[in-house]
Protein backbone atom coordinates (compact mmCIF):
# COMPACT_ATOMS: atom_id res chain seq x y z
CA UNK A 1 0.00 0.00 0.00
CA UNK A 2 1.46 3.61 -0.91
CA UNK A 3 1.89 6.10 1.46
CA UNK A 4 -0.76 7.90 -0.39
CA UNK A 5 -3.25 6.08 0.06
CA UNK A 6 -2.66 5.37 3.70
CA UNK A 7 -2.29 8.77 4.39
CA UNK A 8 -5.24 8.99 2.52
CA UNK A 9 -7.09 6.41 4.70
CA UNK A 10 -6.15 8.77 7.74
CA UNK A 11 -7.49 11.55 6.25
CA UNK A 12 -10.83 9.74 5.58
CA UNK A 13 -10.88 8.18 9.38
CA UNK A 14 -10.42 12.09 10.70
CA UNK A 15 -12.03 13.91 8.34
CA UNK A 16 -15.10 11.75 7.28
CA UNK A 17 -14.44 12.61 3.25
CA UNK A 18 -13.45 9.63 1.13
CA UNK A 19 -10.54 8.40 0.45
CA UNK A 20 -10.40 7.59 -3.50
CA UNK A 21 -11.17 11.80 -4.00
CA UNK A 22 -7.84 12.28 -2.05
CA UNK A 23 -4.67 12.98 -4.63
CA UNK A 24 -1.20 14.19 -3.81
CA UNK A 25 -2.81 17.72 -4.84
CA UNK A 26 -5.78 17.63 -2.43
CA UNK A 27 -5.17 20.94 -0.43
CA UNK A 28 -6.02 20.99 3.15
CA UNK A 29 -8.38 23.67 2.33
CA UNK A 30 -10.33 21.78 -0.31
CA UNK A 31 -11.26 19.12 2.70
CA UNK A 32 -11.93 21.73 4.85
CA UNK A 33 -9.49 21.03 7.57
CA UNK A 34 -7.70 24.38 9.38
CA UNK A 35 -4.85 25.07 11.04
CA UNK A 36 -5.90 23.23 14.04
CA UNK A 37 -7.16 19.94 12.03
CA UNK A 38 -3.95 20.06 10.11
CA UNK A 39 -2.05 20.04 13.09
CA UNK A 40 -3.60 16.65 14.08
CA UNK A 41 -3.68 15.05 10.88
CA UNK A 42 0.35 15.61 10.83
CA UNK A 43 0.43 14.07 14.31
CA UNK A 44 -1.57 11.19 13.23
CA UNK A 45 0.86 10.68 10.24
CA UNK A 46 3.71 10.70 12.89
CA UNK A 47 2.70 7.99 15.27
CA UNK A 48 1.69 5.96 12.24
CA UNK A 49 4.68 5.79 10.06
CA UNK A 50 7.12 6.43 13.38
CA UNK A 51 8.56 9.77 11.55
CA UNK A 52 8.86 13.41 12.85
CA UNK A 53 6.77 15.86 10.49
CA UNK A 54 8.04 19.84 11.20
CA UNK A 55 5.13 21.69 10.84
CA UNK A 56 4.91 24.63 9.21
CA UNK A 57 2.57 27.03 6.89
CA UNK A 58 4.50 25.41 3.18
CA UNK A 59 2.59 22.51 4.37
CA UNK A 60 -0.22 22.95 2.23
CA UNK A 61 -1.34 19.75 0.13
CA UNK A 62 -1.29 16.02 1.01
CA UNK A 63 1.21 15.52 -1.00
CA UNK A 64 3.16 17.70 1.25
CA UNK A 65 3.02 15.25 4.08
CA UNK A 66 3.62 12.11 1.58
CA UNK A 67 6.74 13.67 0.41
CA UNK A 68 8.03 14.15 3.87
CA UNK A 69 6.84 10.92 4.95
CA UNK A 70 9.30 8.71 2.37
CA UNK A 71 11.87 11.08 2.43
CA UNK A 72 12.14 10.08 6.20
CA UNK A 73 11.30 6.58 5.42
CA UNK A 74 13.90 6.11 2.76
CA UNK B 1 -2.21 31.96 49.24
CA UNK B 2 -2.70 30.34 45.99
CA UNK B 3 0.75 29.10 45.27
CA UNK B 4 1.41 26.80 41.75
CA UNK B 5 4.33 25.29 40.09
CA UNK B 6 3.79 28.49 37.59
CA UNK B 7 4.76 30.94 40.47
CA UNK B 8 8.59 29.05 40.63
CA UNK B 9 8.40 28.92 37.11
CA UNK B 10 7.78 32.61 36.73
CA UNK B 11 9.11 33.89 39.48
CA UNK B 12 5.61 35.46 40.19
CA UNK B 13 3.68 35.89 43.36
CA UNK B 14 0.42 35.17 41.74
CA UNK B 15 -0.10 32.31 39.47
CA UNK B 16 -1.73 35.05 37.10
CA UNK B 17 -0.78 36.22 33.78
CA UNK B 18 -2.22 39.82 31.94
CA UNK B 19 -3.22 38.96 28.53
CA UNK B 20 -0.96 40.32 25.20
CA UNK B 21 -3.63 42.13 24.19
CA UNK B 22 -2.62 43.81 20.97
CA UNK B 23 -2.35 47.88 21.23
CA UNK B 24 -3.49 47.79 24.87
CA UNK B 25 -0.63 45.79 26.42
CA UNK B 26 2.37 48.05 26.52
CA UNK B 27 5.16 48.65 29.05
CA UNK B 28 2.83 50.41 31.29
CA UNK B 29 0.30 48.05 31.92
CA UNK B 30 2.50 45.28 32.19
CA UNK B 31 4.80 46.75 34.67
CA UNK B 32 1.60 47.07 36.92
CA UNK B 33 0.71 44.06 36.77
CA UNK B 34 4.54 42.31 37.16
CA UNK B 35 4.65 44.86 40.20
CA UNK B 36 1.00 43.79 42.03
CA UNK B 37 2.77 39.71 41.57
CA UNK B 38 1.46 38.93 38.69
CA UNK B 39 3.37 38.23 35.21
CA UNK B 40 2.56 41.36 32.52
CA UNK B 41 3.37 41.14 29.21
CA UNK B 42 3.52 43.48 26.22
CA UNK B 43 2.44 42.71 22.90
CA UNK B 44 4.30 43.02 19.98
CA UNK B 45 1.30 42.81 17.63
CA UNK B 46 2.37 43.74 14.25
CA UNK B 47 5.31 46.16 15.53
CA UNK B 48 8.78 46.78 14.63
CA UNK B 49 11.22 44.88 16.27
CA UNK B 50 12.52 48.65 17.64
CA UNK B 51 9.24 49.57 19.37
CA UNK B 52 9.17 46.34 20.84
CA UNK B 53 13.06 46.93 22.41
CA UNK B 54 11.74 50.23 23.41
CA UNK B 55 8.66 49.04 25.30
CA UNK B 56 11.39 46.27 27.16
CA UNK B 57 13.44 49.20 28.13
CA UNK B 58 10.66 51.06 29.60
CA UNK B 59 9.23 48.48 31.37
CA UNK B 60 12.35 47.87 32.48
CA UNK B 61 12.53 51.52 34.33
CA UNK B 62 9.09 50.56 35.74
CA UNK B 63 9.87 47.35 37.71
CA UNK B 64 12.30 44.94 38.66
CA UNK B 65 10.09 41.96 38.75
CA UNK B 66 9.88 39.67 35.63
CA UNK B 67 7.64 40.47 32.98
CA UNK B 68 7.20 38.60 28.86
CA UNK B 69 6.72 39.51 25.48
CA UNK B 70 3.28 37.82 23.40
CA UNK B 71 5.15 37.65 19.87
CA UNK B 72 1.97 37.24 17.32
CA UNK B 73 3.82 35.05 14.93
CA UNK B 74 1.73 36.67 11.87
CA UNK B 75 3.41 39.45 12.34
CA UNK B 76 5.20 40.70 9.18
CA UNK B 77 7.89 41.83 12.07
CA UNK B 78 7.44 38.44 14.16
CA UNK B 79 11.18 37.49 13.00
CA UNK B 80 13.15 40.57 13.98
CA UNK B 81 10.94 40.46 16.96
CA UNK B 82 11.95 37.34 17.55
CA UNK B 83 15.28 38.33 18.17
CA UNK B 84 15.06 41.67 19.90
CA UNK B 85 13.41 39.30 22.83
CA UNK B 86 16.56 37.21 22.60
CA UNK B 87 18.67 40.04 22.81
CA UNK B 88 16.97 41.72 25.57
CA UNK B 89 16.65 38.20 27.37
CA UNK B 90 12.94 39.28 28.34
CA UNK B 91 11.64 36.38 31.43
CA UNK B 92 8.94 35.30 29.39
CA UNK B 93 7.52 34.99 26.08
CA UNK B 94 4.09 33.98 25.23
CA UNK B 95 3.47 33.39 21.16
CA UNK B 96 0.01 33.69 19.26
CA UNK B 97 -1.64 32.86 16.02
CA UNK B 98 0.39 29.49 15.31
CA UNK B 99 3.51 27.40 16.23
CA UNK B 100 6.17 29.01 17.35
CA UNK B 101 8.52 25.84 16.64
CA UNK B 102 11.46 27.61 14.52
CA UNK B 103 12.36 30.02 17.52
CA UNK B 104 12.36 27.79 20.15
CA UNK B 105 15.74 27.18 20.63
CA UNK B 106 16.85 30.64 20.03
CA UNK B 107 14.49 31.86 23.08
CA UNK B 108 15.92 28.78 24.72
CA UNK B 109 19.51 29.83 24.39
CA UNK B 110 18.49 32.96 26.07
CA UNK B 111 17.52 31.46 29.10
CA UNK B 112 13.42 32.88 27.93
CA UNK B 113 10.53 30.93 29.41
CA UNK B 114 8.37 29.94 26.02
CA UNK B 115 4.66 29.87 26.81
CA UNK B 116 3.01 29.18 23.42
CA UNK B 117 -0.88 30.57 23.48
CA UNK B 118 -3.01 27.16 22.13
CA UNK B 119 -6.27 26.50 21.54
CA UNK B 120 -6.31 22.55 20.92
CA UNK B 121 -4.43 19.48 22.55
CA UNK B 122 -2.55 18.60 19.58
CA UNK B 123 -1.20 21.87 18.93
CA UNK B 124 -0.45 21.96 22.48
CA UNK B 125 1.47 17.99 22.24
CA UNK B 126 3.33 19.89 19.02
CA UNK B 127 4.47 22.45 20.99
CA UNK B 128 5.36 20.75 23.84
CA UNK B 129 7.96 18.33 21.55
CA UNK B 130 9.27 21.73 20.29
CA UNK B 131 10.49 22.18 23.92
CA UNK B 132 8.11 25.00 25.38
CA UNK B 133 7.80 25.32 29.19
CA UNK B 134 4.23 25.42 29.43
CA UNK B 135 1.32 26.04 27.32
CA UNK B 136 -1.77 28.29 27.74
CA UNK B 137 -4.91 27.04 26.60
CA UNK B 138 -7.32 29.86 25.43
CA UNK B 139 -10.91 28.76 25.44
CA UNK B 140 -13.42 31.05 22.85
CA UNK B 141 -14.95 33.10 25.64
CA UNK B 142 -12.05 35.18 25.56
CA UNK B 143 -12.04 38.33 23.48
CA UNK B 144 -9.94 39.02 20.70
CA UNK B 145 -8.72 36.26 18.09
CA UNK B 146 -10.25 33.26 19.22
CA UNK B 147 -10.65 29.36 18.87
CA UNK B 148 -13.58 26.69 18.69
CA UNK B 149 -13.17 24.83 22.15
CA UNK B 150 -14.81 26.57 25.08
CA UNK B 151 -12.21 27.17 28.16
CA UNK B 152 -14.39 24.42 30.21
CA UNK B 153 -13.65 21.67 27.39
CA UNK B 154 -9.76 22.88 26.28
CA UNK B 155 -8.29 22.98 30.03
CA UNK B 156 -8.63 19.68 30.87
CA UNK B 157 -8.07 17.91 27.16
CA UNK B 158 -5.05 19.51 26.73
CA UNK B 159 -3.74 18.44 30.52
CA UNK B 160 -4.53 15.29 29.44
CA UNK B 161 -2.35 15.77 26.16
CA UNK B 162 0.48 17.53 27.67
CA UNK B 163 3.32 17.23 30.74
CA UNK B 164 4.09 20.64 31.17
CA UNK B 165 2.34 23.53 32.86
CA UNK B 166 -1.33 24.54 31.50
CA UNK B 167 -2.59 27.98 32.03
CA UNK B 168 -6.29 28.86 31.80
CA UNK B 169 -6.96 31.70 29.64
CA UNK B 170 -10.52 32.40 28.41
CA UNK B 171 -13.62 34.12 30.50
CA UNK B 172 -11.37 34.19 33.70
CA UNK B 173 -12.44 37.64 35.39
CA UNK B 174 -12.61 36.75 39.31
CA UNK B 175 -11.60 34.17 41.96
CA UNK B 176 -14.70 31.80 40.93
CA UNK B 177 -12.95 31.28 37.48
CA UNK B 178 -9.46 30.91 39.21
CA UNK B 179 -10.49 28.22 41.07
CA UNK B 180 -12.49 26.09 38.45
CA UNK B 181 -9.34 26.89 36.40
CA UNK B 182 -6.87 25.17 38.95
CA UNK B 183 -9.72 22.66 39.44
CA UNK B 184 -9.92 21.92 35.55
CA UNK B 185 -6.06 21.03 36.02
CA UNK B 186 -4.35 24.59 34.96
CA UNK B 187 -1.78 25.44 37.32
CA UNK B 188 -2.64 29.54 36.56
CA UNK B 189 -4.81 31.81 34.79
CA UNK B 190 -4.03 34.26 32.16
CA UNK B 191 -6.40 37.16 32.39
CA UNK B 192 -6.64 40.04 29.61
CA UNK B 193 -10.10 41.72 29.72
CA UNK B 194 -10.43 42.26 33.36
CA UNK B 195 -6.95 44.27 33.37
CA UNK B 196 -8.47 46.38 30.05
CA UNK B 197 -10.49 48.97 33.19
CA UNK B 198 -6.86 48.79 35.58
CA UNK B 199 -5.76 52.61 36.03
CA UNK B 200 -2.07 51.94 34.27
CA UNK B 201 -4.25 50.47 31.13
CA UNK B 202 -3.87 53.26 28.43
CA UNK B 203 -7.08 52.24 26.77
CA UNK B 204 -9.68 55.25 25.30
CA UNK B 205 -12.37 55.63 28.51
CA UNK B 206 -14.46 55.15 26.29
CA UNK B 207 -13.21 51.57 25.33
CA UNK B 208 -13.15 51.25 29.43
CA UNK B 209 -16.32 52.21 29.75
CA UNK B 210 -18.46 49.78 26.92
CA UNK B 211 -16.48 47.38 29.35
CA UNK B 212 -17.70 47.79 32.78
CA UNK B 213 -21.47 48.46 30.65
CA UNK B 214 -21.16 45.25 29.34
CA UNK B 215 -23.86 42.26 29.79
CA UNK B 216 -23.12 38.79 29.91
CA UNK B 217 -24.58 38.51 26.25
CA UNK B 218 -22.92 42.05 24.93
CA UNK B 219 -19.98 40.67 22.95
CA UNK B 220 -20.11 39.18 19.30
CA UNK B 221 -18.02 37.19 17.04
CA UNK B 222 -17.32 38.10 13.56
CA UNK B 223 -14.55 37.05 11.21
CA UNK B 224 -15.50 33.28 10.94
CA UNK B 225 -15.56 33.82 7.13
CA UNK B 226 -12.92 35.00 6.84
CA UNK B 227 -11.36 31.94 8.69
CA UNK B 228 -9.76 33.95 11.83
CA UNK B 229 -12.72 34.48 13.97
CA UNK B 230 -12.46 37.51 16.54
CA UNK B 231 -14.84 38.46 20.12
CA UNK B 232 -15.46 42.06 20.87
CA UNK B 233 -18.09 43.92 22.39
CA UNK B 234 -21.48 44.33 19.73
CA UNK B 235 -21.56 47.62 18.75
CA UNK B 236 -23.49 48.87 15.62
CA UNK B 237 -19.91 48.47 14.01
CA UNK B 238 -19.57 44.72 14.98
CA UNK B 239 -23.12 44.04 14.29
CA UNK B 240 -22.74 45.64 10.61
CA UNK B 241 -19.17 43.80 10.27
CA UNK B 242 -20.92 40.60 11.31
CA UNK B 243 -24.44 40.46 8.69
CA UNK B 244 -21.93 42.03 5.80
CA UNK B 245 -20.49 38.29 6.17
CA UNK B 246 -23.85 36.77 5.81
CA UNK B 247 -24.30 38.88 2.83
CA UNK B 248 -22.32 37.50 -0.76
CA UNK B 249 -22.39 41.25 -2.45
CA UNK B 250 -19.14 41.66 0.04
CA UNK B 251 -16.06 39.95 -0.77
CA UNK B 252 -13.70 39.13 1.79
CA UNK B 253 -11.29 41.67 0.54
CA UNK B 254 -13.89 44.49 1.41
CA UNK B 255 -14.49 42.80 4.63
CA UNK B 256 -10.63 42.16 5.63
CA UNK B 257 -10.20 46.41 4.94
CA UNK B 258 -13.72 47.47 7.04
CA UNK B 259 -12.44 45.13 10.38
CA UNK B 260 -8.47 46.04 9.86
CA UNK B 261 -7.40 48.73 12.17
CA UNK B 262 -10.64 48.49 13.79
CA UNK B 263 -9.18 47.81 17.09
CA UNK B 264 -7.32 50.42 16.93
CA UNK B 265 -9.57 52.87 16.57
CA UNK B 266 -11.33 51.55 19.38
CA UNK B 267 -8.33 51.89 21.68
CA UNK B 268 -8.17 55.50 20.11
CA UNK B 269 -11.95 55.88 21.90
CA UNK B 270 -13.48 56.07 18.03
CA UNK B 271 -17.10 54.72 18.84
CA UNK B 272 -18.21 54.82 15.04
CA UNK B 273 -15.40 52.45 13.69
CA UNK B 274 -13.97 51.03 16.20
CA UNK B 275 -14.13 47.22 16.90
CA UNK B 276 -14.38 47.04 21.22
CA UNK B 277 -12.23 43.77 21.68
CA UNK B 278 -13.22 42.04 24.78
CA UNK B 279 -14.11 38.44 26.56
CA UNK B 280 -17.39 36.99 27.49
CA UNK B 281 -16.55 37.50 31.04
CA UNK B 282 -16.97 41.31 30.54
CA UNK B 283 -20.31 41.47 32.13
CA UNK B 284 -18.32 40.23 35.41
CA UNK B 285 -15.63 43.37 34.95
CA UNK B 286 -17.31 46.19 37.36
CA UNK B 287 -15.42 48.50 38.40
CA UNK B 288 -11.88 50.18 37.43
CA UNK B 289 -8.91 49.64 40.06
CA UNK B 290 -5.24 49.14 40.01
CA UNK B 291 -3.93 46.11 38.69
CA UNK B 292 -2.63 44.88 41.64
CA UNK B 293 -5.91 45.78 43.65
CA UNK B 294 -7.95 43.16 40.67
CA UNK B 295 -5.20 40.46 41.05
CA UNK B 296 -5.09 40.94 44.96
CA UNK B 297 -8.79 40.67 45.08
CA UNK B 298 -8.88 37.82 42.28
CA UNK B 299 -6.67 35.38 44.27
CA UNK B 300 -8.28 36.36 47.66
CA UNK B 301 -11.87 35.33 46.26
CA UNK B 302 -10.19 32.21 45.00
CA UNK B 303 -8.44 31.03 48.03
CA UNK B 304 -11.82 31.95 50.00
CA UNK B 305 -13.45 29.10 47.38
CA UNK B 306 -10.84 26.87 47.21
CA UNK B 307 -10.68 26.84 51.43
CA UNK B 308 -14.05 25.61 51.65
CA UNK B 309 -14.19 22.97 48.72
CA UNK B 310 -13.99 20.65 51.27
CA UNK B 311 -18.03 21.16 52.10
CA UNK B 312 -19.01 19.46 48.54
CA UNK B 313 -17.38 16.08 50.34
CA UNK B 314 -19.84 14.42 52.43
Amino acid sequence: MSTLSKVAELIAENAGVDAKEITMDTTFEELGLDSLDAVDLVMACEEQFSVTIEMDEALKTVGDVVRLIDSQKA
Amino acid sequence: MVKTRLCELLGIEYPIIQGGMAWIADARLAAAVSNGGGLGLIAAMNADAEWVRNEIRKARELTDRPFGVNIMLLSPNAEAVAKVVAEERVKVVTTGAGNPAKYIRLWKEAGITVLPVVASAGLAKLVERAGADGVIAEGCEAGGHIGELTTMTLIPQVCDAVNIPVVAAGGIADGRGIAAALMLGACGVQVGTRFLVADECGIHENYKARVLKAKDIDTIVTGKRLGHPVRSLKSPFSRQLFSMEYDPNYSNEELERIASGSLKRAVEGDEKQGCFMAGQSAGLVKKAQPAAEIIKEMFGEAEKILGSAGQWIK
